[in-house]
Formats: C-alpha cells, structure tokens, sequence
C-alpha cells in the first residue's frame, strides 16, 4: 500500500465528502449576517462596559499571588532561639538545577552559636539572575531552612546586586506583593 | 589468597563468573559485576572479618546466609546475591545498624560520600521501626588534634582497628567497652598520634573518622578531584587532590598498588596549607623586592652573563623537566659544566649507572614478595614513610625475614630477624663487610648475612645519605652480586633518596660528571666543591632550584658563607626561608598542586604530576621561566609547554627514549619495564661476587662478627641486636660521635602547615643510658653539644658512644655540625639556672 499522494490508487481510495456552504451573499441571510451577528458581538461588548476598565496598573496595582507563588527565598530562624535554620548542608546546592547557591559551611563555636547543629553556613549566596524559581531547594531542606517567598520584584541595574547574601536572604523581607485571600 | 590457585568458575544469581580457587567470593563477585554491599571488607587491610553483616549471601549446599567476604571461592559454587532471604537479611542488618546511628546526614561531612547512606538507600527497608531514645555519645572528641571522632556515627566495623593494629601496626586505636557502649579509643583516652593516622579517614564506611582540615569544608558535589603525585618525599604517592573554588581543601589516595598501596603518611595528607601559607613567595623579588617578571628576568640574564661561566646550579624540588631545562641552561648557556642534585657527596657516575641497571634495582612491589629485606641506612619511616608501611607489610603477610642495619635505631627494628649497626660513618666499612660476609663462606657470618645469604629474593632498601661516604655505594653493588639479585627476578636495590625528584633529576642530567641519561659529559663540580669554589672565589654565581641549602645540606656555616661570599643567587624557592633571604633574585616555585611536569620515583617509575588547583596570580609556570631564561642568555630550547618540554627531556634522556604521555597515564610507567628498555650502561662488567671494596677491613677483624664493627678512630660505634651490648666505648676524653638523621617532621612542612604545626620536632640529643648515666644526664635535661642547646633524651636502643641528632629542625639544626667526616661533639650538662 503507497501512501503516495499523486499515486493513482491513493486517490482512489479516498472518499470525497461535498462540503455544506451557507447562504449566497445578498437578500435577506445577507442582511442577517452584515447586523444581526455584529449586534450579537456588541451586546457582549456593551454588557463589559459596565464593569469598568480591567487594566492593572502596574506598579502602583499588583495583582495578588497565591500562597504556594514561588518568589524569591528566604531564610528562616528559629523563633524561640533566634538561631538560623540552615546548618548548612549544601543540600539545596545540590539540589539546584540551575546552580546559582553557594554554600561554604563553618563549625559552630559554643557560646557563639550561629545554628542549633555542629555546623552552619558561612556563606550564603543565590545567584537571583540565575535562579529559575523551581522550588527545588525548598524541597530539598531538610530543616525547613530555606522556602520560597512572594516576591517577584527583583529587577535591578547591576546584576552582581542580584547575588543574595545570608543576610539578605534572612532579612524580613519587605512585602510588596499582596496574597490572594482565601477563596479568592 | 594463592596467587597460584586454580581457574575455577563460580555461578552468582544464575550467571557463570570465572574466579580463581581460594579468592573471597566477595573478589570474585566485583570482578563478574556483582554488587554486594559491604562496610568493613578491605583487603589493603589484610584478612577479612566479617564484622558488619553486610555481605551475606546465600550459597546453595549452606543452609545459613555466609558472608562473602570471608567465604573462599570453590568449584562449582551457586551463589545468590538477590533472594528474598538474602534481602530481609540485608534490610535487617541495615535496620540494626541505623538503631543507633543518628540521622544527622545534613550536619555529618561524610553527607553525600557515605556507604552508609548509599547501602540504606540501595538495601535498607527504608524505614525504621525503632521508636527508642538511640545511643548518645559526646559529640565530636579530638581522637588526635587531626582526627575528629563522633562515637554515636560508628557501626563497629573493625576498619580503622584493624589499620592501627595489622597495617600501621601502633596498635593505638582499640574497641572499648562492650554491646553499644562499644567505642573506638586508645588507652587512657590519649590523643592517637601516629604519622598514618589519616588513613583512618579515608576507610571508616560512615562520618565517625573525620578530618579537622577538611571539616565542613565542602560537599561532594562541590567539588573536583583532580589525581596527581605527592612530592614532599621521594615516595612520590599517588594523591587526589579535593579541589573547591580552585583550592586543595583535602588530599586523598589514589591507591595505586605499585607505588603506595593506597596509603598516605600525615605529611602527604594534611601538608597541602603551606600551598597558601604566608611565607609562599608569590612574585618574583629582587633584592627583597617585589619586582615584574620582566625586571627579574632581566637582573637575572644580567647576573648569569656577568658570572662568565662562572656559575654553578644545584636542584632540589624540581621535575624532570625543570632539571632538564636548568642543567642545559647551565651547559649549554652559560657553558659551566658545574651542576648538582644532591645535597652532599654521592657515588661517581660510572657507579650510579651500574645502581640503575635495571637487573639491580627493585620495584616497590618486590618488597611484597621478597624472601629478605634488609634496611640500610636509613629509616623508612622518617625518609620514606610509605614504605615503612610496605615492609610490615611484607613481613605480616608473606612472611618475609627483615634486616635491618642502620646507625640509628629505626621504627621496623621490632620486626625484625636480625639488627647491626654500626657507627656513624662506617657505612662503606659495614657495607664491604657485608658483602663479603654474604659472599664469603666462612661460618662465622653474622645473622645479618646469614639471613641474606639463606634467602632467594633480597630486596635492599638503602638510603642514600650511605653513599656519601666512598664506596659504600661500590659495596653495596657488591651485596648485590653475593646475593644473585641480576638473576633473581624479584630482587634488587632500591634506593630512598634525599630529596624528592632525585632519581629523576639525576636522569635529567643534574650531576656534575653525568649529563641526561647518565650520559658521559665534561666533570664538574658536585655540591661539595661548588661550595668550597664559592667561598674560595673560584665560583663567583649561584642558582638554586628548590634546594635550601641553609637548613637541608651538611655544614650549614660553610653554606652561609658561601652564600654571602656568592656575587650573584638566584634562587627558586616555594617558601621564605634563610636561603631566599640570602638571595638576590627569588623566583616563585609552583607546588605540585600546580606544576604540570613528571618526575621519576626511586624505582624508576616516571609519573606525571598535573596541575590541579590555582596558583597565586604571579606565580609561572617554572618551565615557562627556564625557557625564557634560556633564550634570554641566547640559547633557544623549542620548550614553551609541557608537551615541549617532556619531548624534549624524552629525546635527550636515553632511559626515556620513546615514553610517551598517554603511556605514563595516571599510575605511572617504569622506564626499565618497556619493551628494548635502554640500559643507562654499556659495556661495563658485572660486578664479581664478594670483593671487598676498598677500604675494607683489615684481616684481624674478619672473623668479628659484623654487626660489631669498630669504628675508627676513636669511639665504637656499637653494637648487635637489642638488648643493646653495654659496656665502656667512649673516647678518652669522654667526646661521642655524632650521628644525624632527618626527622619525618622536620621541615617547612610542620613549620607552614598550621594542622600539623604541633609536630613540630624539637632538637633532642639521643643519648644511651651508659653515655648518660657517666654524663650524669637524664632525659630532659638541657645539654649543649657543640654550642647547639638541645633537650636530653636517654634512648635504651641507642649504641653506647654515639649520640643523635635531628637535621632540618629549625631551631639547633644539626647540619650546622657536619663537616663532611665523622664529628665528635662534647656534651655539656646546662644547670638548671643557665638553661
């Protein structure tokens, strides 16, 4: 069997289908078609005119994210202690597809603890430019250390202002951007 | 294991695996592809134990799970790896072992490259039914300042007991208490200080051993492993570099069987933070000044062609390759034929190419198999470490009987058959002594020659230091022909040398009467006579190459002064030290981090050492100044890479006529086992059995045994084996005869490594208990031996007469008393007010 469109026995074998075609222009179908379906596409049109205008104005508008959004991250500390979460493990590095975290870990000195644990990190760093915002080493913290905030708003004029510090990170990040309610 | 056991084919889960009869079936089972997970089996630490549980499997004939790694292979055996049987045993063991192993992954640094983790994730049951407190331990102790413990993370599996006992053989390390108190200590919980302690890292399955260097340093996935050869000693072991942002934050075996058997002394392991310390010169200086390469360069041709051939070079730390370039530089350049590797006198040329015969000289796998060791003048522990390791070894395994006859006691001399010494500078005498004792057949032959005699394959480790005195290294050739080691496959001499590359700077062409390859060449001066020609005028220009004369070399005071009495030093150099101080132009040294070169280990094997992290911003690759050195002074070598340059050492050097890159790969290859390898000799005769050489004993005291050889001329040098023969053997007038050796820590390698600065070596006085006891002297005492203050140390083992002292320690070096002969010190008590 050829599957050869200009073969002979390929014409052949198809069944032709007469295609069903409306009206002519012209009398009264044509003067149906040129008001009647312009009129329908205006009453949608009119009914809209109503609500007001749609358009956000960003920035002085921002359109609220839902609470699992994955913005930019944060780092925790716990709140009794007030030590950090992350002890450092260079899981989420590892974790990272896109590998934009650099973790260099330190040991703890008793009486000038960073973490709960032996170990902390000493540096912290999340190349935001490389980031692709996949959550992964959210997931990949064992200790909670690390989730994904709100924040989408993180465009800047140097991108070395893009690399994230410890510090950055663990600051209580200044809420820009609304949550949607619930069942919003 | 038999090596010379029989073909025999196994079945394992159903397929046909051949193995060979009395192997672990565990062996047999990796060679055929099958994974069976383990912790504690490892054969480098000899016979398996089935500690951990880990390897059962089922054997059809056996109604009992057995483990594989102690079950050896037969006939016909049906093994079955994946059974549910095998697999609820496997679960359950994995199950055991995580009762009381913490979950503390994250925080652990073994995270990421454990057995432990792999085998749970791979053959655990995946959850844990134990709802229990688990066992708690104090978090991480100090086992020694270098090795942090975690008692809770240990699964028991024996490993780093078994190291400490049967390999290393301190026997420090111990399991104490039992059940699950069980820990890994030592007695009265003193840190465990051992030069091979690293090791213990490397093989515990779990974060229990860990690194203090390498703490919290990185992840895995961090980092780079970069293979290359550790040269701080002539062992040149195979290292991998764990490289992280271009720095070495750890360094780990390469487990090369021919030349470490995959372990590392402590110097190797944790002496890679001086690479950055802040002595590491790191830009060309000139006058003390940091000055561009162009404007050292420069001040140097202007040097070099001022001297007007009267210029001499001396290479220490140097590749292949640098050597090369540096003694045609030399040679062909400057047209002074007066270049030297060595730190002292060494034997002439036409002997050293009769020691590289390759009939003659010995792999470092021989020790392994041979019948007899002899250990000769030197101690491996201190100039070799690793093949300390490989002689008990040797002895625990195969049985093999160990010689051992040296000036000072040594570390091996608990396992051995037999022990001479004799005195400090008797060496040739010993050594002619020996020969004709082997060779002789008189019946009143030592035990030391007794047992070489008896035995088939004799490998002799000698040092080199034996050589500086005359013909010892002619005697030695000798013992090589009274115990057939030309035609004894397995036998023959390997040499420890001073200095790291000293074989391969020697082939290179670095001697004053041999060019590359040992070729003929117009004599000039050794190191000796550079020196004596230095301060005398004759010489007026100096260029050193990773040689620091002013702590390594004999005499150090004439060395002072021959460096000041120089016009003009150049000098390479890694580190400040007294030598660069004393120079006028410093160039910066690569370290072997980051050199890209090759270098020949004291076998003959020609390994590459490649550049693995980065080196400080100034720092150039030193081929690359040599060669652009030498096409200032008008000599154009064709080098300007790596590949340039090792062809070019190839084509001149005949021992490595053809070598080619690919063929040394990353375990190195033999000049001597290549297809038509070139002999560095033609036409010289083998030596005769057994003739004395000259300056051998005078007939009255052939029929003394000769482990007592008396020293001439004044004090005895003593004494046969231990307990060591008493007796009055002193001077008249009450001076001693001082013996050196280089201590393993001893160097800029304690000195600017911060993790082993604690081991620092402080000068002592070895003293025996009759010296000491007629001094009035015990241990601890402040003495003063020839205006060097030092502690007193009373040694039971050490010869009544002689005294010894450690070089290279920076404070009362003892090179600073040789003078090129035997040396007598005066020991002075300091009361306790003046000291």
């Amino acid at each position: 069997m050829s599957f050869d469109p200009k073969s002979a026995s390929y014409l052949d074998s198809i069944e032709v289908v007469e295609v069903q075609r409306g009206p002519k222009p012209g009398g009264v179908g044509g003067a149906y078609r040129a008001f009647g379906e312009t009129l329908r596409g205006l009453k949608t049109t009119m009914a809209r005119l109503i609500e007001g205008p749609m358009t956000i104005e960003y920035p002085e508008e921002k359109t609220p994210v839902y609470p699992r959004f994955r913005g930019r991250h944060k780092l925790h500390k716990f709140e009794d202690t007030g030590l950090e979460k992350c002890v450092g493990c260079s899981l989420c590095a590892a974790a990272c597809p896109a590998d934009c975290i650099r973790v260099v870990a330190a040991e703890n000195i008793p009486g000038d603890r960073v973490s709960a644990g032996e170990r902390y990190a000493a540096v912290y760093e999340i190349n935001l430019s490389r980031c692709i915002f996949c959550g992964y080493c959210e997931i990949a913290c064992p200790f909670d250390a690390i989730t994904m905030g709100h924040d989408y708003e993180m465009a800047d004029y140097d991108r070395r202002d893009l690399i994230f510090t410890k510090e950055m990170l663990l600051a209580e990040p200044v809420e820009r951007t609304p949550l949607k309610s619930e069942g919003e | 294991m038999s090596p010379a056991g029989r073909e025999v084919t196994i079945t394992i889960d159903g397929r046909e695996v051949p193995a060979v009869e009395g192997e672990m079936l565990h062996d047999a089972a990796r060679k055929g592809d099958v994974e069976i997970p383990y912790f504690c089996y490892e054969p480098k630490l000899g016979d398996p134990v089935g500690a951990c549980r880990m390897c059962l499997v089922e054997i059809e004939g056996i109604p009992k799970l057995q483990t594989s790694c102690s079950t050896p292979v037969r006939e016909g055996m049906v093994v079955h790896t994946r059974t549910e049987q095998v697999k609820e045993a496997q679960n359950s063991v994995v199950e055991f072992l995580l009762v009381n192993h913490p979950l503390d992954c994250p925080v652990c640094d073994k995270g990421g490259e454990c057995p432990l983790q792999d085998i749970s994730y791979g053959w655990g049951p995946g959850k844990s039914r134990v709802i229990d407190e688990k066992r708690h331990f104090e978090k991480p102790i100090e086992l020694s300042p270098l090795v942090a413990i975690d008692r809770e993370r240990c699964i028991l599996c024996y490993r780093c007991v078994r190291f400490s006992q049967e390999v290393s053989e301190d026997a420090q390390l111990q399991l104490i208490e039992r059940g699950d108190r069980t820990y890994v200590g030592t007695f009265d919980d003193r840190p465990y200080v051992a030069p091979f302690q690293g090791n213990i890292t490397d093989i515990c399955p779990v974060g229990a051993l860990t690194n203090y260097t390498y703490r919290f340093r990185a992840r895995p996935w961090d980092i780079e492993h970069a293979g290359s050869v550790c040269t701080i000693c002539p062992s040149q072991c195979n290292v991998s570099f764990t490289v992280r942002d271009e720095k070495v934050k750890r360094v780990i075996s390469r487990d090369n069987h021919e030349v470490d058997d995959g372990w590392l002394c402590d110097r190797g392991r944790y002496g890679f933070e001086m690479f950055d310390a802040p002595e590491r010169v790191r830009e060309p200086q000139l006058k003390g000044g940091a000055v561009s390469w162009e404007q050292a360069l420069e001040a140097v041709a202007e040097g070099l062609r001022r001297a007007g051939g009267k210029v001499a070079a001396i290479a220490g730390d140097a590749s292949n390759e640098e050597g090369f370039l540096l003694q045609r530089i030399l040679r062909d350049a400057l047209g002074s034929p007066h270049i030297d590797s060595r730190p002292s006198r060494g034997p002439k040329a036409d002997v050293l190419r009769r020691l590289a015969e390759p009939n003659v000289s010995a792999k470092v796998r021989d020790i392994d198999e041979a019948d007899a060791i002899l250990v000769l003048g030197t101690d491996p522990l201190h100039s070799s470490p690793i093949l300390d390791l490989r002689v008990r070894k040797a002895i625990r395994r195969n049985g093999a009987k160990l010689v051992v006859a040296t000036e000072r006691p040594t570390a091996l001399d608990g396992g051995a058959e037999a022990i001479a010494r004799y005195a400090p500078g008797q060496a040739a005498h010993f050594v002619g002594e020996l020969a004709s004792a082997i060779g002789g057949s008189d019946n009143v032959a030592t035990p030391v020659a007794e047992t070489l005699r008896d035995a088939g394959k004799v490998v002799v480790i000698w040092g080199e230091r034996i050589a500086r005195e005359d013909g010892a290294a002619e005697a030695l050739l000798d013992v090589a022909a009274a115990t057939n080691m030309s035609t004894t496959d397995g036998a023959g001499l390997l040499e420890i040398p001073d200095t790291t590359n000293a074989r391969g700077l020697r082939e290179a062409g670095c001697l004053p009467d041999a060019g590359p390859g040992l070729s003929d060449t117009t004599a000039g001066k050794s190191t000796e006579e550079i020196r004596e020609a230095l301060i005398s005028g004759e010489l007026t220009t100096l260029v050193l190459f990773g040689a620091d004369p002013l702590r390594d070399f004999p005499d150090t005071p004439a060395w002072e002064e021959a460096l000041t009495a120089a016009d003009f030093v150049l000098t390479f150099s890694m580190h400040d030290n007294a030598t660069t101080a004393k120079s006028d132009v410093v160039l910066p040294l690569e370290t072997h981090a980051e050199k890209d070169g090759t270098v020949t280990h004291p076998d003959g094997r020609l390994q590459r050492v490649r550049p693995s992290a980065s080196r400080p911003e100034n720092v150039v690759p030193n081929i690359l100044v040599l060669s652009e050195l030498a096409t200032k002074l008008g000599l154009d070598t064709g080098i300007d890479s790596q590949p340039t340059a090792f062809q070019a050492l190839t084509n001149a050097v005949t021992l490595y006529n053809g070598i080619e890159d690919e063929q040394i790969g990353g375990r190195g290859l033999r000049w001597q086992d290549r297809e038509g390898a070139t002999s560095a000799r033609t036409g010289t005769e083998q030596p005769g059995p057994g003739g004395p050489p000259e300056g051998g004993s005078p007939d009255t005291q052939r029929d003394a045994p000769i482990s007592m050889v008396q020293p001439d001329p004044t004090p005895r040098g003593v004494a046969s084996a231990d307990p060591p023969s008493g007796g009055p053997s002193t001077a008249a007038n009450g001076d001693l005869l001082l013996g050196t050796y280089r201590d393993l820590w001893a160097g800029p390698v304690t000195e600017l490594n911060p993790p082993l600065k604690f081991l620092t070596p402080q000068q002592r006085v070895e003293i025996s208990r009759t010296d000491a006891e007629r001094l009035d002297l015990k241990s601890g005492d402040k003495v003063r031996v020839n205006g060097i203050e030092a502690e007193a140390h009373v040694k039971e083992r050490v010869p009544a007469g002689v005294v010894f002292m450690a070089e290279g320690v920076s404070d009362g070096n003892a090179n600073a008393l040789l003078n090129g002969g035997p040396v007598q010190v005066k020991i002075e008590k300091l009361d306790e007010a003046t000291a």
